[in-house]
């Protein structure tokens, strides 16, 4: 399975607002296609938050439970479902941080080995982008790099860990040994500085989906 | 706070959507998120501008265990069916030559049910018919576990005449035959419950029969036809 890039999200958003839809009236080979076209992407996104794979992959199962149930009440003229989707999956896995009171995790931003997956592929992707290249990835493919060059390296170094890796401020702070408050207004400020920027790429998205 | 502040509003929306609002404070965010829709709007304008970077991560298929644990938690009894339908496969045992009770599980698709129907197969008699056809093959009779609900069906067409129909007794080991109803010659037919007094266990058959009747079933309350198909049951 491929990765969403970036420029299809709108497009694929198309293909999964009608699943979603069907899925809504009950459709259940419509939600069985819905899964298999965006389970790997929801996989990747809870896998960066809960790193273990069982977890994440029960995880994966309350995500799509609530998908189905909440289909139903999902409105394709104001979010893509894909976002959406994001969204749920995102919000499952931080809960499920709180629920195991995950201690802050003290690695560094690449993966470490201790997991014992076989496919030397996976293993390759293991050690794959740390959250700041993702955060380069993404904004590359969004257009937003030059907006990334309006926030300082910490800034972005912090909202990447916090966004791709669903860290506290906390975590971060003690992750990059900064004080709390610090870390707090770099996040914030960088979400502020990015606000303008990815309005606009969400507006591409919007006019590139119509 | 006044969460109707607009750029309050925006930065709590910033930071939950963002994942570095928790505890109590993204528990209360959640809690008040329905009543508010200036915050609902906020979050999902903070989705849109966020959640599509996700898109730069490499896809990780999940095990093939998901799907299945996703479709057993949501679907539970993927054949909603009544127990009796299953009829289908007892159609496999007409071949055996079996006067007994078989205690089948035979949805072993479906969960379990508490206690697996009773199935009585009734062989034909070889008694002829008034027209001097026989009634060949078996009727089944599916009584479910606690003996109250009973269905019954010939596993081939009985050739009646028009002007006849049958019916299905039970009995004790001695004593008269008791109706539990006319069925079909050539279908399942659902019983009324209650026709057995105390169940399956507690009435204390024997055996069951099937005569042919008249219209409307035995003017007697006693088989006035010939017994066609006939089955002991040992419990």
């Amino acid at each position: 399975m491929n990765r969403v890039e970036p420029q299809d999200w709108p497009e694929k958003s198309r293909e999964l607002a009608q699943l979603l839809s069907k899925a809504g009236l009950g459709d259940r080979a419509a939600f069985a296609r819905l899964y298999e076209r965006s389970s790997g992407h929801l996989l990747a996104v809870v896998l960066r938050i809960q790193r273990d794979r069982a977890q994440a992959e029960d995880l994966l199962q309350e995500i799509y439970v609530s998908v189905w149930k909440a289909a139903a009440s999902f409105d394709a003229a104001r979010s893509q479902p894909l976002t959406w989707m994001t969204h749920i999956a995102r919000n499952r896995a931080i809960d499920s941080l709180r629920r195991a009171q995950a201690q802050p995790r003290m690695e560094s931003t690449t993966r470490n080995e201790d997991d014992d997956r076989p496919d030397a592929n996976e293993s390759l992707a293991d050690e794959g982008p740390g959250p700041l290249d993702l955060l380069g990835l993404a904004s590359q493919k969004r257009q937003l790099s030059a907006c990334m060059e309006r926030l300082t390296p910490p800034q972005r170094q912090s909202v990447a860990l916090a966004f791709f890796d669903g860290l506290s401020h906390a975590e971060v702070a003690a992750q990059l040994r900064e004080p709390l408050g610090t870390v707090k207004s770099w996040v914030r400020r960088a979400l502020n500085t990015l606000k303008g920027c990815l309005d606009r790429a969400a507006v591409r998205d919007t006019e590139g989906a119509v | 706070m006044d969460y109707g502040r607009p750029t309050l509003a925006d930065a709590l929306a910033a930071q939950y959507v963002a994942g570095t609002l928790r505890g109590a404070a993204r528990r209360r965010f959640e809690t008040l998120l329905p009543s508010h829709p200036a915050l609902q709007g906020a979050v999902r304008e903070w989705q849109s501008r966020l959640m599509p970077l996700t898109g730069a991560l490499p896809a990780e298929t999940p095990s093939p265990a998901v799907w299945r644990a996703i479709q057993t938690r949501l679907w539970p009894a993927p054949a909603v069916q009544p127990w009796w339908q299953g009829l289908g496969l007892w159609r496999a045992l007409s071949g055996v030559a079996m006067v007994a009770v078989v205690g089948m599980a035979v949805f072993v698709n479906n969960p379990a049910p508490p206690q697996a129907p009773v199935v009585v197969v009734l062989q034909s008699t070889g008694t002829a018919l008034p027209d001097g056809a026989g009634a060949p093959g078996t009727v089944v009779a599916s009584f479910s576990a606690d003996g109250r609900a009973l269905v019954a069906v010939p596993l081939t067409k009985v050739a009646l005449q028009t002007d006849r129909v049958l019916e299905l007794w039970w009995a004790q080991a001695e004593g008269p035959p008791k109706s539990l109803g006319l069925i079909k010659a050539d279908g399942t037919t659902v019983l009324p419950p209650g026709r057995l007094p105390g169940g399956l266990r507690g009435s204390g058959i024997d055996h069951m029969a099937v005569s042919v009747e008249p219209p409307g079933g035995s003017p007697t309350g006693q088989p006035t036809g010939p017994v066609v198909f006939y089955g002991k049951l040992q419990l």
